[in-house]
């Protein structure tokens, strides 16, 4: 959510609409056979040119009683080379504690640098280094939404499909697993408006999702409805545990596990997801996750779908 | 936020110009992905969800010792490849194939289908 343009998030966005060089396109997460999705809670191991607008999640905090949260955030990530890719994202949030005040405000601004380690076509495998910047300041922090201080997370995100098992294994090789784990580091170790210490934290996720289209193209076609071949059924877990410097903070890993669907289009998929929390202290109840993602490569294959420097994939006649 | 609405208008705008193009998906193929025939076919055909280039799409088919089974060089037509098959017994088959859609996204994939009831 860009409710404060400025001008570094605008030409940016200018950026992505200079004319580009008319090269052969790969982009978002193709591996092999494989489409890995993008997943809504986690990332997934690839560079893209994408965007999710909007992503909307309703939860329940912890609190007693708890507060009902509204979280609807958007990001865009570009590919600056064929292997390099920038993402810039926001969240607005509302917090309503029953007979409380109503907090609201966007979240801090957050750029993700990455860079593609792998992709290797046989084996269905993507690996993907990532810098997670969480800009202090930038968001509302007097309202607690933003903080003022910035986090930094050296991820490494990884995807792996199961398209390589004999094929005796059958419907069992349109599972794929997806997965990142960082370390969180703030750039300050106190907060003294809240007199508590920053803790360093670890945050991971995984996925594991069945791919109706890859079950369709590349092991059984059932004829199935168009409506199902279109579906990737997921679970999506995402977990974050303290590690260092949490002196006076609660030590208990919190997180969510999220069951759900991705309905996979050729412009965009919609995914929809139930939000269970782990634990007490995650949330109460099971809340929702939505999200509209949009294949900008797809959409404009010779503009701002190729990377902002160099050609996307070298052009090359099949070997057969 | 009216910035990002406009900005998402113009992109659906630009969908519904059809102006956009995509990966090129299989569709479907005869014989049918993963399907057991009684006699061989004549040919395999696929379909996929895009126009194809077809000097930089191709198929070919092989038994199972991954000898060639084809006869050369597929017809591709708009969002179509067809490659005839030579006279081929009771076994499993698989087909590979790799395509360019009109917009230079690549998509490749493979599948097999079975001759003789294995």
């Amino acid at each position: 959510m860009f409710r404060h343009p400025r001008c570094p998030r605008i030409c940016a966005f200018a950026l992505l609409f200079l004319p580009l060089s008319f090269t052969p396109a790969l982009a978002h997460c193709f591996v092999g056979a494989r489409f890995f999705p993008a997943t809504l809670a986690i990332d997934d191991p690839c560079v893209a040119d994408e965007l999710s607008l909007p992503t909307v999640q309703w939860s329940k905090t912890g609190d007693v009683p708890p507060a009902t949260e509204w979280d609807i955030s958007a990001e865009i990530s570009k590919r600056i080379t064929a292997d390099l890719g920038l993402s810039i994202g926001d969240t607005w949030s509302q917090i309503r504690a029953p007979g409380g005040p109503t907090a609201a405000g966007f979240s801090d601004l957050e750029t993700t640098l990455q860079y593609q380690l792998l992709k290797d076509s046989p084996h269905e495998m993507a690996m993907l280094l990532g810098l997670i910047a969480d800009w202090g300041g930038t968001g509302a922090s007097n309202s607690g939404i933003g903080t003022p201080y910035s986090t930094l997370t050296p991820t490494y995100y990884f995807g792996k499909g199961f398209g390589d098992l004999p094929d005796e294994a059958g419907w069992l090789r349109a599972f794929a697993v997806t997965g990142q784990i960082g370390y969180q580091i703030p750039t300050r170790s106190y907060d003294v408006a809240q007199s508590a210490y920053i803790p360093q934290v670890l945050v991971y996720g995984a996925s594991l999702q069945y791919s109706m289209p890859y079950l369709k193209s590349e092991i059984q076609d059932l004829q199935l409805p168009d409506f199902i071949n279109h579906l990737i059924p997921i679970v999506e877990a995402q977990l974050a545990t303290p590690a260092a410097n949490n002196l006076g903070n609660s030590p208990v890993t919190t997180g969510t596990i999220n069951p759900g669907a991705i309905w996979v289009g050729s412009y965009f998929q919609v995914g929809l997801e139930a939000v269970v929390p782990v634990n007490h202290a995650s949330g109460t109840g099971v809340g929702f996750l939505g999200q509209l993602h949009l294949y900008l490569d797809d959409m404009f294959p010779t503009t701002i779908g190729q990377p902002l420097l160099g050609p996307s994939t070298p052009l090359q006649k099949p070997s057969f | 936020m009216r910035t990002l609405l406009i900005i998402v208008s113009l992109l659906f705008v630009a969908l519904g110009a059809g102006a956009a193009r995509a990966h090129a998906f299989l569709d479907h193929a005869a014989p049918l992905v993963g399907s057991t025939m009684a006699a061989a076919p004549h040919e395999v055909a696929l379909w996929f969800t895009q126009n194809l280039e077809p000097a930089f799409s191709s198929v070919e088919v092989t038994d199972g010792s991954g000898a060639r089974v084809d006869t050369g060089k597929a017809a591709i037509s708009a969002n179509t490849m067809r490659i005839g098959l030579k006279t081929v017994g009771a076994g499993t088959y698989r087909v590979r194939w790799h395509a360019l859609s009109v917009d230079t996204h690549t998509t490749e994939g493979s599948f097999t289908f079975h001759v003789g009831g294995q």
